[in-house]
């Protein structure tokens, strides 16, 4: 069987809104979701207009949702959902993407927290947060990362993805292996998914290895391992791309990947099951990235990030169909 | 405490390393061999961008420390590449006698935009007396920032004692500005961390040496055993202005301990102290203690940050 999801269209794109904020002044990248009574909270990444030197920071904020036409975009945050680091700080430069997780009355926040570097543009450690005002603003565990840098994964962890099961916290995410030069000499970056578990949130295991092989050789470079638990068994819809030439090659640029499991550890690639192509023309001409799958009122809905990984907004696809494995 | 200066034992502009590793002579750490001392010291050399990269080298003494036996060829580890934590130099290197082998944990340095620098703790291990490295893991450090240890991760001294690791090193807490449009000037702080094996580490954020400046840097903790009790000697200096103003650099710090765990930090009992004058009499830093033949002794720079070389003293009471 094959998911069949059908393409509905953009739905939030900062730049066709004249009212935005300033700090939402472009992209909508790595879209997740919480879902309440009458609407469907989307986070979101942004940013403001770039400094003198063309270098971005990052924010985090969300839309909500009219949850009987996910068309009808009903409230916009007015500010970021975290504030950027002190000088010197893991995420003094930008906090994307993010994951939220509601447990109980809170909602928590995994974000990849950016600083910059001299010889490469920028290492990123994850942060984590929590909400108690429904998700509208968030306070920092601390302020340094919940997982940073280790032996085998020495830098750039980032693309988190928090869920629990089981009574156990499971942190997907990527892992920076290394850096390439394009030919121009500008250095990009090839991580792989990979994953830890935690009781607390707050100290993580690292199971240590790759969640998946790699289809594109080496250096194919794999984000946003996005898990949903349907019919007794694990999904996973993470993107993945060529090393280099990916940021407006389609042929190169991100796609939907799948896996499956059993048991949050071990995965089973299977690409075949989904088969998302790039729109003729459009938002999403170039690339289908950073997606995110969810239930809503008996639909698998799922959003993701158009061209320049968000640049030109997220959009929304829906499952014709059972959800069939 | 109560220590008689040797003096200026190695000083680096005597000698020329293979790969232009010329300059400075920081962070002596000592391991005692048959028949002599390996003295393990990172030196510098400029890369093209005139920035300063360290990387660790050995020079090997007699027992009596008036004779220099030999140098390694060249760095004993390589940096990291390119967006590694080491990518930009290595100091200091700490190194421990185990399992055999010799462990080094690495002060790895990255630069970074905003900041001059990040640090991280690695591990690189020698099976040859410390002629050549192997970095452990894929390239990674395995202590970094964590929740309330945000940056600077680094200056690690490790002891193998009753069974199991201990380690005390410093991690940063402030990047503070002198006035608005000055560069960002580090604030970091001793800590201690506990291991069973040596890689994998539990710490808790917090620092264990009560300050004695306003603003002050605490760097490069050495634990020994003597007399019934834990010892550190440590440097310290205030944030701004330590470079050329005498008040305001470094100096050894002392503490003791029963228990490796709860310090009672106590300068006036450190018995050393800058010389009038001379190679040491503006700055003392980057201390190491060890035992050779019964006597303890300690290992230090002087002015300049180890620019000059490094000097010996020897406990006497």
């Amino acid at each position: 069987m094959v998911f069949n999801f059908q393409k509905k269209g953009l739905i939030f794109d900062p730049k066709q809104d004249v009212n935005r904020p300033v700090w939402m002044n472009d992209y909508a990248q790595a879209p997740n979701v919480i879902i309440f009574d009458n609407f469907v909270r989307v986070y979101f990444c942004c940013r403001p207009k770039p400094d003198t030197r063309a270098q971005y920071v990052s924010y985090c904020g969300f839309v909500d949702l009219n949850r009987y036409n996910l068309f009808d975009i009903i409230n916009i945050s007015q500010n970021p959902i975290l504030e950027l680091g002190s000088t010197g700080s893991f995420d003094e430069f930008g906090t994307y993407p993010v994951s939220v997780h509601k447990e109980g009355q809170d909602i928590y926040a995994v974000y990849g927290g950016w600083t910059r570097c001299e010889s490469v543009p920028f290492n990123i450690s994850l942060g984590m947060a929590v909400s108690k005002n429904g998700g509208v603003s968030f306070q920092k565990f601390g302020p340094g990362p919940i997982l940073s840098h280790s032996p085998d994964e020495p830098f750039t962890i980032t693309s988190p993805k928090l869920r629990r099961y089981n009574n156990m916290w499971y942190l997907a995410y990527t892992a920076g292996r290394r850096w390439i030069l394009d030919e121009a000499g500008r250095p990009e970056i090839i991580y792989k998914l990979r994953m830890a578990t935690s009781i607390d949130c707050v100290t993580w295991t690292r199971i240590n290895h790759d969640l998946i092989e790699s289809r594109l050789g080496d250096d194919e470079a794999q984000a946003c391992p996005d898990i949903i638990f349907i019919n007794g068994k694990y999904h996973m819809f993470f993107c993945y791309r060529f090393g280099l030439d990916f940021r407006t090659n389609p042929k190169r640029s991100y796609k939907i990947g799948y896996a499956s499991s059993s048991d949050l550890i071990n995965w089973q690639r299977d690409d075949s099951k989904i088969a998302m192509v790039p729109s003729d023309r459009g938002w999403d001409s170039e690339m289908i990235a950073y997606p995110t799958i969810f239930e809503l009122d008996g639909s698998i809905m799922m959003l993701y990030a158009g061209n320049g990984v968000g640049k030109t907004g997220f959009g929304l696809a829906k499952l014709e169909g059972e959800f069939l494995s | 405490m109560k220590w008689k200066k040797i003096g200026k034992i190695f000083d680096p502009s005597h000698y020329n390393s293979a790969q232009g590793y010329d300059e400075f002579a920081k962070s002596p750490q000592a391991i005692v061999c048959d028949g002599y001392v390996r003295v393990f010291y990172c030196a510098q050399r400029r890369g093209a961008d005139g920035k300063y990269v360290s990387v660790p080298h050995y020079v090997d003494f007699n027992k009596s420390f008036d004779k220099v036996l030999g140098l390694s060829d060249g760095p004993v580890i390589k940096l990291g590449d390119k967006g590694e934590f080491d990518e930009h130099g290595i100091f200091p290197l700490n190194i421990i006698k185990h399992d055999h082998k010799i462990w080094g944990y690495t002060s790895g340095w990255s630069r970074r935009q905003s900041v001059s620098i990040d640090m991280a703790i690695g591990l690189a291990i020698s099976s040859d007396q410390g002629v050549s490295f192997h970095k452990y893991g894929k390239g990674g450090p395995i202590m970094a920032a964590s929740l309330n240890e945000p940056f600077l991760v680094g200056d690690p001294f490790v002891k193998y004692i009753h069974g199991s690791f201990h380690m005390w090193y410093i991690f940063g807490t402030e990047w503070l500005r002198a006035t608005s449009g000055a560069s960002p000037e580090r604030i970091y702080k001793i800590a201690y961390a506990h291991s069973s094996d040596g890689i994998n580490w539990q710490r808790n954020g917090m620092t264990i040496i009560p300050a004695k400046r306003a603003q002050e840097c605490q760097a490069l903790p050495t634990v020994f055993y003597d007399k019934g009790k834990y010892h550190m000697y440590f440097c310290h200096r205030d944030v701004f202005d330590f470079r050329d103003n005498k008040e305001k650099a470094y100096r050894l710090g002392y503490a003791f301990s029963d228990d490796m765990i709860v310090w009672h930090r106590d300068d006036s009992q450190a018995g050393i102290d800058v010389s009038e004058e001379g190679w040491d009499s503006d700055m003392m830093c980057y201390p190491n203690v060890f035992e050779c033949d019964g006597g303890i002794f300690l290992l230090y720079n002087g002015n300049e940050f180890g620019k000059h070389g490094f000097g010996l003293a020897q406990l006497v009471a």
